[in-house]
């Protein structure tokens, strides 16, 4: 198996970084698999599976939206091409940023493909203006791959509507959590007045509609503090647009926050907002209900197609969702109720389903 | 001669509106009428109309239960159906039960405000259909031997009750018993009247489709005096849709049942030809919802806990002509979190989407009207 990657923790940690690590992991024991990735560090790091460093030194993210960073991913999938090991039975591409190594690679050798779609250039642009560049790497990604994989229904049905793929062909696989990191505390349900938003401040992610809420809120309860845990393209903006609606001492920014010290802002918190415009899975969800700390999320985030523990609300509705947050700050046993159900059914999440999941993918090839 | 004791239960709540924190203060509206009349407009269609003018064709005697609050809303929205009922009774026999005029939970909290709620159902109940019924049946079949105490006040000779698992692997739920006050007890067969209310359209059902020859068979197979088949009234027309053929079953159901030496009866009628077979002492609330058939479906979880505790303690402020419609059980209902098959059924009839958002509408109202009328005490 060979699976052209991106990213890997510790090295640059963002959600697909994440997939990568815990899926190979398990996967790694049960089968021979060999990830590719662009060079990163030159020190010996121990992973469950091979890992072959391509010699290429990646700058950015695949979030970022320039042209530098499309010129970068075009070179990386060129050297990719040269050091692949023809033995792979299947490739397995992660995102656009893979797609054209691994669309050559099956022509060359005449292998397996396997897609796995964590988002698409309609999420990433927060349907605002999409490349058109990507959009077509992603469809022809599609069209070569023999099975896709799509992290929610919510991104089976973009693949199929918007990219008029056959949905016959596209397995929907729920990411799974690090149940030991998260699950491990008692929450306390006393009120702490603290209203999370926590990820990467862009369009996508729907931070904007998160301000909004926070302005409407204090109207009624002048006390709560907001927070924006992350950093993004919309931070400066977002910032602003705070400080005009006078929000300077509800909204607080904390920028970077890091895995461990994210557990303790969700336990920390009474509340946690995913107001995304467009998500495929959304993480942090099952994080924030793993910890016991309820969360409010837009219809068009994916995982909550599988959760009836948490509220939806559309993503711009900023009144619904402020009736929201006020209600769960106001009443103790919505708080509680929320949050002992929540964690309840984000115990369902595992890497393990996931990888299982998977293997069956690669199976039935 | 076996009898075939038919019970529908008819009833509507006046839901409660769309009701945000924003709202508080402001609004006044509590109740949904536009939704209430959407609804009471289109089961009259599908269901109230089609099945009162075939039970009336047919002269069929059955026992009918309308709920006071239902009966407001027809009034307002669909008058032909009660006129219709009249007709029906005159035709036929029939029998209407007496319960809680609200569909409230009264009676397990305050037996005053329970005993004044059935009082009122009686009294309307007297003057619309110029008879006294005396057969009662409690908001979903909620009863024990508390419940069966306070209507002993009253001039009731029937009661009705669900026959649940515990209960008829002791008793069988075809005969008539006594209950600790002397009152008749009809038990609930639950499963022949869930052969027609829950499996008669569903393909996955290894005895779909059922047909009336079918069904008659295992009725009068079934040992006995009483074949007690009580269901929710909509279950001709709305939950089973026309397209399923349920009248089509209805009506031959009612043709052919004497070719199987089965009778229609009122529950009362019953009560008079037949010998109760002892005493049943029930001790614990039991009711005719979900699988626990308990309170569950409208005290099992805290929110729903939470909702009651705070709506008894503002009794003695808000006015009673909201306060009564607020204690209505399809409130807690919909805010039941359930086990995973019954959620599909709560899920079905919740009008807010989901347990949480009923839950924050009424919560919403009880403080608003907690800030207006109780000083927010």
């Amino acid at each position: 198996m060979g699976v052209l990657g991106w990213e890997l923790p510790p090295f640059f940690a963002g959600g697909l970084g994440i997939h990568t690590l815990n899926l190979f992991s398990i996967l790694g024991k049960i089968i021979d698999i060999t990830l590719y990735i662009p060079k990163f560090t030159d020190k010996d790091i121990h992973y469950n599976f091979k890992v072959k460093m391509v010699n290429y030194d990646p700058v950015g993210s695949p979030y970022e939206r320039n042209k530098e960073f499309y010129q970068k991913v075009m070179d990386y999938n060129e050297i990719l091409i040269n050091e692949f090991d023809k033995d792979h039975d299947i490739i397995h591409m992660h995102d656009w940023i893979t797609v054209p190594a691994g669309i050559k690679l099956k022509e060359k050798y005449r292998k397996k493909l396997v897609f796995t779609v964590h988002s698409t250039e309609y999420d990433r642009s927060g349907w605002f203006y999409p490349q058109e560049r990507i959009l077509k790497i992603e469809k022809e990604g599609m069209m070569a791959a023999d099975r896709i994989i799509a992290v929610s229904h919510y991104t089976k049905k973009i693949i199929s509507e918007k990219f008029s793929i056959n949905p016959a062909k596209v397995t929907v696989i729920h990411n799974g959590v690090k149940s030991s990191l998260f699950s491990s505390f008692n929450k306390n349900y006393d009120l702490k007045n603290k209203v999370l938003y926590f990820g990467r401040v862009t369009p996508q992610k729907g931070s904007k509609f998160f301000i909004e809420a926070a302005y409407k809120v204090n109207k009624y309860i002048p006390s709560a503090e907001f927070i924006v845990a992350g950093e993004g393209d919309q931070l400066n903006e977002i910032k602003n647009f705070s400080k005009s609606l006078g929000l300077e001492n509800t909204v607080n920014f904390y920028g970077f926050v890091s895995e461990s010290e994210s557990v303790r802002l969700y336990l920390d918190s009474d509340v946690f907002i995913l107001p995304a415009v467009s998500e495929p899975f959304g993480m942090t969800v099952i994080e924030s209900l793993s910890v016991g700390t309820p969360a409010i999320i837009s219809k068009t985030t994916g995982v909550g197609e599988a959760l009836n523990n948490v509220l939806k609300a559309d993503f711009w509705d900023t009144d619904k969702i402020a009736n929201y947050i006020i209600a769960v700050l106001k009443y103790r046993k919505l708080r509680e109720t929320l949050g002992n159900f929540g964690k309840l059914e984000a115990s369902r999440f595992s890497w393990e389903n996931t990888a299982l999941k998977t293997l069956e993918v690669y199976n039935s090839l | 001669m076996k009898l075939i004791v038919m019970f529908l239960e008819a009833h509507q709540p006046r839901r409660l509106s769309n009701f945000r924190y924003q709202d508080i203060g402001i609004r006044e509206n509590y109740f949904w009428d536009e939704k209430n009349k959407e609804i009471i407009k289109r089961i009259s269609q599908n269901s109230y109309i089609p099945t009162l003018s075939l039970l009336k064709d047919y002269s069929v005697p059955i026992t009918l239960s309308f709920s006071g609050i239902l009966l407001e809303q027809l009034w307002k929205y669909e008058p032909t159906v009660p006129d219709l009922l009249k007709e029906y009774f005159k035709a036929s026999g029939g029998e209407m039960a007496i319960e809680s005029y609200y569909h409230s939970l009264s009676s397990i909290w305050n037996p005053e405000r329970f005993l004044n709620e059935v009082r009122k159902d009686m009294d309307i109940k007297k003057e619309i259909y110029d008879k006294d019924f005396r057969t009662f049946r409690n908001t979903e079949m909620i009863y024990s031997d508390k419940i069966d105490e306070i209507v002993n006040q009253l001039n009731v000779k029937n009661v009705l009750t669900e026959g649940t698992d515990s209960i008829i692997s002791k008793y069988n739920p075809n005969f008539i018993y006594k209950t600790p006050f002397g009152h008749n007890i009809f038990l609930r067969n639950y499963r022949l009247s869930d052969d027609i209310s829950f499996r008669f359209s569903n393909r996955e059902w290894n005895e779909y489709p059922l047909f009336s020859e079918k069904y008659l068979n295992w009725l009068s197979n079934s040992p006995g005096d009483v074949i007690n088949l009580f269901m929710d009234f909509e279950t001709f027309g709305e939950h089973q849709r026309k397209e399923t053929g349920i009248f089509e079953f209805l009506e031959a159901f009612i043709e052919r049942a004497k070719d199987y030496n089965l009778k229609f009866a009122t529950v009362n009628e019953a009560a008079e030809s037949i010998t109760p077979r002892g005493q049943i002492s029930i001790k614990e609330y039991i009711s005719w919802a979900d699988i626990p058939r308990d309170m569950s479906a409208w005290l099992g979880n805290e929110l729903q806990k939470d909702l009651f505790e705070i709506l008894k303690s503002l009794e003695k402020c808000i006015p009673e002509e909201i306060y009564n419609y607020l204690l209505t059980s399809d409130h807690f209902y919909y805010v039941s979190l359930g086990t995973t098959p019954d959620i599909t059924v709560h899920s079905y009839f919740n009008p807010y989407g989901s347990a949480y958002d009923a839950y924050i509408n009424f919560r919403n109202i009880l403080e608003d009207l907690r800030l207006r009328y109780c000083n927010g005490n």
